[in-house]
């Protein structure tokens, strides 16, 4: 009895250990809880849909829009200070102490690439065309070229100084296209725009004329118009005049934008956290709300008083406003660390939940590129109507502004200083211009200041990664670093 | 019944029914074979008793009394006196005891009296016990280290962990942080991967648990920290291919086999346990000390000064900065308390031929030296086992802890109590006049920037409560004599709540009005093992025989994670922290990772009495962690000894007593590997989200060609014994080569990512280590037992991918070098003229130039890990005193201070600095120092100027305790057992450079981050057992 046992359990164990052992492929299936596999990424147009909110969620990254790119425009140019008294962020950079392996260096490269890698995979998405398909493909096209035309500015020589300088590389395949392990030389300054241009350019035949309803028709998307706005900028920076002024004039004709009414209007714009419908002011600005916002680490908390409040306005920037400039009251006067101090008050839901847009294309910068390119081209009456378009509509009380030559190209600039101030455009406007940029001395109110920064200094560029110079040999690093 | 197999043609629906199958069956075999107990018919019988001494007479309690060729057996007590009853006449009574020779005699009438000598060449003396095999000593050809549990009781740590350094040649396990509960990185002969983890697979109970840090959102945690110490039998630390290959995928970096208690036979003994003591924290070194307040202005003064400031400038910041208040207090005090712990462990054991029991329970109380930060543990352990008849026996285990603990952030956060501490000036006030905590963030005598460590300690909240059931079945079918079937079910379960909530008032919780984040994990990790074993004997041979198992194994692991954050919190009521509190809800996660595993597995040995013995392994692994097309893998090892001392020749020299001479080679893989890695994934996250868009993003690279690292590894050792093996030697040489070594190769940012993994390159471990342990001094009554160890592991490696960058941060990369050699430049003194810092042109040390762009990197001859490791540990007893002495050293290894720049450097001035810049800056001409001047132009770049000495001597433990069971009172109430000990840890390190400004035990990367202090205790402790 004994014996049989053990002769009928025997086969029985081994047949279930071996039975167990053929289940094993299934059972080694594991897939991701919150992935998919990239190659099965964009499939719909919903799914191109979430693939571009991730870009435009990257674009708010804090080492790249969500704040280094924009308040580098002005820490490093001459509308701001850094105050002694400060929560340690981005000293070296006020300092002008870029150094190649810092992460600011590293991730305003890394971050702009990321991006662009995400529109790479937009741009390339094989599925079939459609309305909401071209809208989102032309968003993707024109957020590649804002990132490329930051990355350019900030790590190139200005096109109006040498276009056939080194520039950046140019990256137009996804990675799991063109592979992992490509070495890019760097473009010349002139491929790069010519890159941006024609970016936009495909951006622009492509994308309907009004936003169909993938999603909300907002300035915290890119519209059509949006398009010929970032398009002004770029032929700006270029100096090809001509071309600024047709695609800001397009804007003008075609966009429906309206600057803010009165002061009532100017105030509620700039004290609003939200995207807008309206067409007022805003062209373009990155949303951060309640639930997807930088906290501490952004652009809005870096300014404000309810914030960090570290980077200051200098005095001789206070001074560039009348008594009666409506921009000066985007401005507070308080005290810091013991000393009287002006605050930019341009961000002021940094202490609320739902956080301040990150402000990319304001109407009034197409209008004064408009402006600016009329004056280049010589029709000076016409840069005058836009000048004063915004110059009165800012001061009310302003007497309308008749320079001619040099000195009405001088007053557009400077009126653009005064209105873009802390919103990241300045240092360009200083490059593109090839002007030395002087740092007013704060004396015991500043941290350690840089004054003046030469037209021959090579810290107008910043320093390529170390870690991309490290990993790509045949990249060349910027002179100096 | 129940195995009925159906056949069906869906495999989806299959996988589920086959589980069920081999649990059911086990169950059903269980079941079965109850109602089949048999008894034997009795014989002539008599009833033994006796007395057992050791060598010098004093009565051992807890031998083993068996009978030879039966499953009758008792222990001795208290007194060394056993009893047993219905022996067969002319039945021989075995007599063993770990540690001793065991001892033979016939049972008769007479009682018995035995004399236990101390041996160490005990044959059949179980060397290891893992999920798979058991090895005897005569038979093993591993290299394989344990620590027993008595070496882990009553210690005052909170995981066992913690005791192990310097414990076990090629062991290490750093302390790197006085958080109790904290993970403790264990490495086993050297870095064993480049870019996967190195933490070696950890076994409890033939469970491969998880382990490490499970926790999702507070700073460090430990999944072994709900392990007692005091319910530990054995750490058993498998090292080389022989012991590691049967672990296959998991096995590279080493295995250790924690073994709890289990019943043993004899009457029912309770055991009570209760320690009570103080914990400060472990003093800085004089370098490292933070300024007092006059030491601080004077430096500010001078550095402004330096710097070209004006006198008014200076004045006037120094009024800003309060230098001039009066008002100042010490930060380190502040931070930094008297932590008090304490501990009570209750068991019981309880133990018949049938059935045996182990149970406890303990609680484990202890208060961090640092604000904040504190640890709990409720814990309760039964093992079973039972002797269901001749053929079966079945045993289980149930293991179920709580941990609580609160833990602040830990390296430069401006929420960790330690960096505040060192950041802190001293005229940033703590209290205001009234006496209230400062939460001013505006003026420079407050909190602009760091906050104020002790409000963040009492009103934010990081805490973590882990409840972990760790429970296996274990049914041993003897088939007959020669095969045996083993059926294994375990389940180690585990969830973790996490609360992080930030204040609303001050610090990282501000910007949000307060904000509290709160994370439950829930880990549900199964295992089971079905396995085979068979023993033939040659026949014609006495003690020579065959053995071979089979087996197969599987095991998923699933982890489930939902979390959620809220902001917004009332301010005026610190204590209303709980989420639902929260104004908005401004987080929502729910995701899960899972791994499997299944495994076909082989082991044979051919064992030639004792003499020669030989092992073989096979095992194939298949892991989820890979792509489909590499996803299984084969590993095998082959091992062999010969115990020299069986052979008659070695009998006529007379300066060895033993000498076994072992040896392996064999392959095994590492797999700690994220659970999806490998693919390339466009991801979707609330990161990742735009403007009420769900969004998405391609953020991983991931890599289809990914395979397992496998490292081979051969091991020769010898164990020799001297003076009838009073003093016993291991050597071990071994040469471990790891192929195939997963690297992260960075790849052009413009790709969009830093680096891609991929299996391209290739390193080398091999060293020396060397034991010896032994009773050093014999002298009546006194006894000195010694065990002295040492590792040198030798880091080489050997492939890299192309164009790998030479500078790795501070280190080499580099064929041919150690992964650790530091690579930086030179830091050569201070100009004696100008005070400025001077840095090497080059290694050849021919110039200097103060400008540090000038200067090149050099390949230092100083590594991040020590190249001399191990420990002295000492046991003095004399009558029923006993002393504990325990040492670990590391020698020969060079820290970073990562953090050093801002204590350091003058261009940080307003953070406090270490004392020895004070104490050391250059001050005049002439001055030779190897400090600056001090001024806030000072460079900040990297160079060995932050380069410290890290050797080190730590007296790790020294305990003195007295056994009070022999007075007669104790003896009329019944005790056996009444011990009174204290004890100290961490009382003294010896540390080899002056300007050494923090605990030089620090994680293997050999930065310090300026971790939570380290403390010492103090602890007074009673075992009582009845």
């Amino acid at each position: 009895m004994k014996k049989i046992n053990q002769h009928i359990w025997l086969p029985v164990l081994l047949a279930a250990t071996t039975l167990i052992s053929a289940c094993g492929k299934q059972f080694l299936d594991e897939q991701p809880p919150t992935s998919v596999s990239v190659e099965k990424g964009i499939l719909t147009d919903s799914d191109m849909m979430e693939a571009l909110a991730g870009l435009y969620r990257n674009l708010d990254n804090y080492f790249l829009f969500g704040r280094n790119a924009v308040i580098f425009g002005d820490l490093l140019a001459d509308n701001v200070y850094l105050s002694s008294s400060n929560s340690t962020r981005l000293l070296q950079q006020y300092s002008y102490t870029f150094i190649v392996s810092s992460p600011e260096a590293k991730l305003l490269w890394s971050q702009s690439y990321y991006s662009i890698l995400q529109a790479n995979r937009i741009i390339g998405a094989h599925i079939s065309v459609n309305n909401n398909v071209n809208q989102l493909r032309g968003e993707a096209y024109t957020l590649r070229a804002l990132c490329y035309l930051n990355l350019v500015n900030w790590y190139a020589t200005p096109y109006t100084v040498d276009p056939a300088a080194p520039g950046v590389p140019l990256i137009t395949l996804s990675t799991d296209v063109g592979g992992a392990f490509i070495k890019p030389a760097r473009n010349s300054v002139a491929q790069v725009y010519d890159q941006i241009i024609s970016d936009l350019d495909s951006a622009y035949l492509i994308m309907p004329d009004a936003t169909p309803s993938v999603h909300t028709a907002s300035s915290n998307f890119i519209a059509k118009q949006a398009v010929k706005a970032l398009q002004a900028r770029a032929y700006l920076y270029k100096g090809d005049y001509a071309k600024a002024r047709d695609a800001a004039l397009l804007v003008v004709k075609n966009g429906g934008y309206t600057l803010a009414a009165d002061d009532n209007a100017f105030n509620t714009y700039w004290g609003s956290p939200a995207g807008r419908t309206d067409k007022v002011e805003s062209i373009f600005e990155l949303n951060n709300s309640a639930a997807a916002n930088n906290g501490p680490e952004g652009l809005d908390y870096m300014y404000s008083r309810n914030g960090l409040g570290d980077v200051l306005v200098t005095d001789d920037t206070y001074a560039l406003y009348t008594p009666t400039d409506k921009r000066r009251a985007l401005i507070t006067d308080a005290t810091r660390g013991g000393y009287q101090a002006y605050f930019v008050n341009k961000y002021q839901n940094a202490n609320k939940t739902d956080k301040d847009e990150v402000k990319l294309l304001r109407y009034a910068e197409v209008l004064l590129t408009l402006a600016e390119s009329y004056a280049r081209l010589g029709d000076e009456p016409n840069a005058l109507l836009y000048l004063n378009k915004v110059a009165q509509n800012r001061d009310a009380a302003l007497v309308a502004y008749s320079y001619t030559g040099p000195a009405l190209t001088d007053a557009i600039l400077l009126e653009r200083r005064k209105e873009l101030a802390f919103e990241g455009l300045r240092f360009f406007d200083l490059t593109r211009t090839k002007a030395e940029i002087h740092r007013q001395n704060m004396g015991a109110k500043a941290y350690t200041g840089y004054p003046t920064v030469k037209t021959t200094d090579f810290r107008r560029l910043q320093p390529i990664p170390e870690a991309e110079t490290a990993a790509n040999p045949t990249i060349q690093p910027n002179p100096g670093y | 019944m129940v195995f009925n197999i159906h056949t069906r043609s869906n495999p989806d629906s299959f996988r589920p029914g086959i589980l069920r199958l081999s649990l059911t069956a086990a169950l059903s075999l269980f079941l079965l074979f109850l109602c089949h107990s048999r008894t034997f018919a009795a014989t002539d019988t008599l009833r033994v008793t006796g007395t057992v001494t050791d060598s010098l007479g004093a009565p051992m309690p807890g031998v083993l009394v068996k009978v030879n060729g039966s499953t009758q057996a008792t222990i001795t007590d208290a007194s060394g006196y056993f009893q047993l009853k219905q022996v067969p006449v002319g039945a021989t009574i075995l007599f063993s005891m770990m540690g001793y020779m065991p001892q033979e005699m016939k049972a008769g009438s007479a009682p018995l009296t035995v004399r236990m000598r101390r041996g160490v060449r005990q044959l059949d003396e179980v060397v290891v016990t893992d999920g798979y095999r058991t090895t005897t000593r005569a038979a093993n050809t591993s290299a394989i280290g344990t620590i027993s549990g008595a070496a882990l009781e009553n210690k005052p740590f909170s995981t066992f962990m913690q005791s192990m350094q310097g414990k076990i040649a090629g062991v290490s396990a750093p302390l790197t942080s006085g958080q109790p509960g904290a993970n403790v990185n264990i490495r086993i002969r050297g870095v064993g991967s480049l870019s996967l983890s190195s933490d070696p697979l950890i076994i409890v109970d033939g469970m491969i648990v998880n382990s490490g840090q499970l926790s999702g959102a507070v700073t460090t945690s430990n999944a072994l920290a709900g392990i007692n110490q005091n319910d530990i039998e054995s750490i058993d630390v498998l090292k080389d291919a022989a012991a590691t290959a049967l672990y296959g995928s998991r096995g590279s970096t080493g295995v250790i086999v924690i073994t709890t208690k289990r019943g043993k036979l004899g009457k029912t003994q309770v055991r009570a346990d209760a320690e009570g003591g103080v914990a400060s924290a472990m003093p800085l070194p004089h370098a490292g000390k933070p300024l007092n307040a006059a030491q601080y202005a004077e430096l500010f003064r001078e550095g402004l000064r330096n710097s070209g400031y004006t006198d008014p400038q200076i004045n006037d910041l120094a009024d800003k900065y309060g230098l001039n208040s009066g008002k100042s207090n010490d930060w380190y005090d502040l931070v930094t308390r008297t932590g008090r712990q304490q501990q009570y462990n209750v068991s019981v054991n309880s133990g018949t031929e049938k059935t045996k029991l182990f149970a406890s329970a303990g609680y484990f109380n202890q208060q961090a030296t640092t604000i904040g930060a504190d640890f709990k543990r409720v814990s309760g352990l039964i093992n079973f086992d039972h002797q269901i008849n001749k053929r079966f026996l079945l045993s289980a285990g149930v293991n179920i802890s709580n941990v609580d603990q609160n833990t602040p952030y830990s390296t430069q956060y401006s929420g960790n109590p330690t960096w505040a501490a060192r950041v802190l000036r001293p005229f940033q006030l703590a209290y205001k006049d009234d006496g209230s905590i400062n939460t001013a963030t505006t003026g420079n005598t407050n909190f602009p920037g760091i906050y104020n460590p002790l409000w963040i300690a009492k009103y934010d909240n990081k805490r973590l409560s882990e409840m972990r059931m760790l429970g296996n079945t274990k049914l041993k079918w003897n088939i007959w004599d020669q095969l045996v079937y083993t059926s294994y079910f375990s389940v180690d379960y585990n969830t973790l709540e996490e609360i992080i909530y930030l204040n609303p008032v001050m610090g990282d919780g501000v910007s949000a009005g307060g904000t509290s984040k709160n994370y439950y994990s829930r880990y549900f990790n199964w295992l089971t093992r079905n396995q085979l074993d068979y023993r033939y004997d040659i026949p014609g041979y006495n003690n020579f025989y065959v053995t071979a198992s089979v087996g197969y194994e599987a095991q998923k692991s699933k982890k489930y994670l939902l979390a959620a954050v809220g902001s917004g919190f009332p301010s005026a009521h610190e204590d209303l922290t709980a989420l639902s509190n929260a104004a908005n809800a401004t987080g929502a996660y729910g995701q899960f990772s899972n791994y499997a595993f299944t495994s076909l597995y082989s082991n044979a040995g051919i064992n030639y009495r004792n003499k020669y013995a030989l092992n073989g392994s096979f095992r194939r692994d298949g892991s989820s962690r890979f792509p489909a097309n590499n996803r299984n893998a084969s590993f095998y090892s082959i091992g062999g000894t010969w115990n020299v001392h069986e052979e008659d020749f070695f009998q006529q020299q007379h300066i060895l007593s033993s000498l076994k001479i072992r040896s392996s080679y064999g392959t095994t893989g590492n797999a700690n590997l994220g659970n999806y890695d490998w693919m390339p994934q466009a991801s979707y996250s609330s990161t990742y989200s735009y403007a009420g868009y769900n969004g998405s993003q391609y953020s991983i690279i991931g890599n289809t060609d990914l395979r397992w690292e496998t490292s081979k590894k051969f091991d020769a050792g010898a164990d020799i014994g001297f003076n009838n093996d009073r003093f016993v030697l291991t050597i071990d040489y071994y040469h471990n080569n790891i192929d195939g070594l997963i690297r992260a190769v960075n790849t052009s940012l413009t790709t969009g990512f830093g680096s891609v993994s991929q299996n391209v390159g290739a390193m080398l471990n091999k060293g020396w280590e060397f034991t010896i342990k032994g009773d050093v001094l014999k002298y009546k009554d006194f006894n000195w037992y010694s065990n002295f160890n040492l590792a040198i592991n030798k880091n080489q490696i050997t492939r890299l991918p192309q164009g790998t960058p030479e500078r790795n941060d501070m280190f080499y990369l580099k064929e041919g070098y150690s992964f650790n050699n530091y690579y930086l430049k030179e830091f050569a003194g201070v100009d004696t003229e100008t005070g400025a810092p001077l840095y090497y042109t080059d290694g050849g040390h021919g110039a200097t130039t103060t400008d540090i762009s000038k200067a090149s990197y050099v390949v230092l001859d100083r590594l991040s890990i020590p190249k001399y490791v191990g420990g002295f540990n000492n046991v003095f007893t004399y009558k029923g005193i006993s002393l504990g002495v325990d040492f670990n050293y590391n020698l020969g290894y060079w820290v970073y201070g990562a953090s050093d720049v801002y204590f350091t450097s003058g261009a940080n001035y307003t953070y406090n600095k270490y004392q020895f810049i004070y104490d050391r800056r250059w001050t005049k001409a002439g001055q030779q120092t190897d400090v600056p001047k001090y001024s806030t132009t000072t460079d900040n770049s990297v160079s060995t100027y932050r380069l410290y000495r890290g050797d080190h001597i730590r007296l790790q433990n020294i305990s003195i305790g007295y056994d009070f069971s022999h007075l007669p009172l104790a003896k009329r109430l019944g005790v056996n057992k009444l011990y009174v000990y204290g004890r100290g840890t961490n009382l003294w390190t010896k540390t080899f450079d002056d300007r050494l400004p923090f605990d030089p035990e620090v994680s293997y990367s050999g930065f310090d981050y300026q971790n939570m202090q380290k403390y010492k205790t103090f602890t007074f402790g009673v075992n009582v057992a009845f």
